[in-house]
This record gives structure tokens, C-alpha cells and sequence, in this order.
């Protein structure tokens, strides 16, 4: 199996330790959308501008036929990978904007009366930035160290 | 599974006297300072450095660097937890495991005794 384009959507609860964890992960995760959206736009752009005077034309396919549940092109290869691309950058946009927006007003969250001790429960939902769920019940580890001596041996 | 990342970021290898020679016995004494330097719900960063001295100090060699950690939270604790107090934690026996190739290496080169390859139990 080999991932072609489209980052991994995810939905599930990450816990941080720190609001700059936090931020730098929401960082780091708007870019990776941003990458995936940049490439993928780009392959639909580049076809639009070569064969534009076509329209929409060059990316719908008409070779789709719904076997079980599921809906297969066998006819037209390129026009149907092309649109599958297509429809996987309308879905990006969105949750792009909205990825974007939650870390654009991240200060607010930095700027609640958060307790020093508490940690971060983030929900993801598609991808999404949720919720947040400030969480005093599980308090931050102490920081591990460790310092001795110790024997070598054959 | 937890994952260990090696990182070596340093290190310092010096002959302090003629005595030590490549054919000396090896009896380095290990000091090991291992520090949190971030942490994640499923990550650990850890900075080390280990000491090897002879003891008659006619040889010392120092490593540094950084130790990441991946895993669940369970699987982190466990690397970190020495198994009891005399024997070192699963983590520092990867440390040592990762940057004894280069240890070796160095110790070669400049002609000391090499230290031996495995870490046994915290020194009385």
C-alpha cells in the first residue's frame, strides 16, 4: 500500500503537556495541510491551465459505474484520478480555514486563567481542532532525571 | 512498542596520561546524568551524557545527547523505570547500547583502553 496524496485525517483525543506544545503542534498541523493542499491544488491547477478552454470537462470523468457500494472507474484512469484529487482539495479547504482560524485565535485560549499544574485534552475530529478540555484531574508528570554510577562489564 | 531515537551530539574522548595504553584492562567507571527536556502524551525527549573515567585517571571519555522516546504513556514509564534500584533503566541500557560503536571507535583511535560493552548495575 502506498499513501498517493491526502494527509490522514484524524480523529481522536491528544494530550499535552503545555499550551506551547499545543501551539506548536496546531503550527505544525496547518502545515502539513497546507503542504498536502499546495501539492494537490497544483496538479488540478496545472491540468485547468494546459487544457482550461475545456472546463470542468478535463476533470469529470463519465467512467464511474457503482459496483456494490462502491463506485469504480475502470474506463477513464487519468480523468478519474484526476477528479478524486479534485474532490480531496474541496474537502481540504475547510478543514484548512478551520485549522487555520483555531490557531489564528489561539492568544485567547493562552490568555484564560489556567491553572500552572493543569494539562490539555484536545479533540480532533476529521482533522479538525475541536474542543479543549482544560484538565486538572491528571496533573503534569515531575520532570525525570537520573544521575549515578554504574558498572560495565563483558 | 516504544521506540528509542539515539541522537549523539558530542563527544569529547581525552588521554590524560601515557599509562593509558589500547592494552591497559578496561575498568572505566560510568557516571550518567539523564535529564527531561520536553514531553509529549506520547513522546519523551531526554538529554544525556555519560562519563567514563579510568580511575586512575589516565583516561576520559565523555558523550552527550538526546534520547527520544515513542510510545503510549505506559510504554514510556516502563523505559524509564529501572526494574529495581541496583540495575539501570531499559533507556539508559539503549543509550549505552547506541553510542558504544562510536565510544569504541574514539577509544581506538587515540589509543586508551576501550570500555567494556555492557552496563551492568549502578556502582555501590
Amino acid at each position: 500500500m502506498v499513501s498517493e496524496t491526502g494527509v490522514n485525517m484524524y480523529s481522536g483525543v491528544i494530550r499535552f503537556y503545555s499550551l506551547a506544545d499545543l501551539r506548536k503542534y496546531l503550527k505544525e498541523l496547518l502545515e502539513r495541510y497546507q503542504r498536502e493542499f499546495d501539492r494537490s491544488s497544483n496538479v488540478i491547477g496545472s491540468l485547468l491551465r494546459t487544457e482550461g478552454q475545456k472546463g470542468m470537462e478535463v476533470i469529470m470523468s463519465k467512467g464511474w459505474a457503482k459496483v456494490g457500494s462502491i463506485f469504480v472507474n475502470i474506463a477513464e484512469p487519468d480523468k478519474g484520478s484526476m477528479e478524486v484529487v479534485f474532490q480531496l482539495v474541496t474537502e481540504m479547504k475547510p478543514r484548512l480555514a478551520k485549522t487555520e482560524e483555531v490557531l489564528k485565535t489561539f492568544e485567547s485560549v493562552e490568555q484564560l486563567p489556567i491553572p500552572e499544574e493543569a494539562t490539555f485534552l484536545l479533540y480532533l475530529r476529521g482533522g479538525v481542532p475541536e474542543r479543549l478540555v482544560v484538565d486538572t484531574t491528571e496533573p503534569k508528570p515531575t520532570p525525570y532525571a537520573l544521575a549515578g554510577k554504574f558498572n560495565l562489564g563483558p | 512498542m516504544l521506540e528509542v531515537a539515539v541522537v549523539t551530539e558530542r563527544i569529547d574522548a581525552t588521554r590524560l596520561s601515557e599509562k593509558a595504553t589500547e592494552n591497559a584492562p578496561s575498568n572505566y567507571n560510568l557516571n550518567v546524568s539523564l535529564s527531561e527536556k520536553s514531553r509529549s502524551a506520547e513522546t519523551l525527549v531526554l538529554n544525556f551524557q555519560l562519563e567514563l573515567t579510568t580511575p586512575q585517571q589516565t583516561a576520559k571519555i565523555t558523550v552527550a545527547g538526546s534520547a527520544t522516546l515513542k510510545g503510549t504513556k505506559e510504554e514510556i514509564q516502563a523505559g524509564i523505570t529501572a526494574p529495581d534500584d541496583s540495575r539501570p533503566p531499559h533507556v539508559l541500557l539503549t543509550i549505552y547500547e547506541r553510542v558504544y560503536g562510536l565510544v569504541y571507535t574514539v577509544a581506538t583511535g587515540i589509543k586508551i583502553p576501550t570500555p567494556l560493552p555492557n552496563l551492568l548495575k549502578k556502582a555501590t
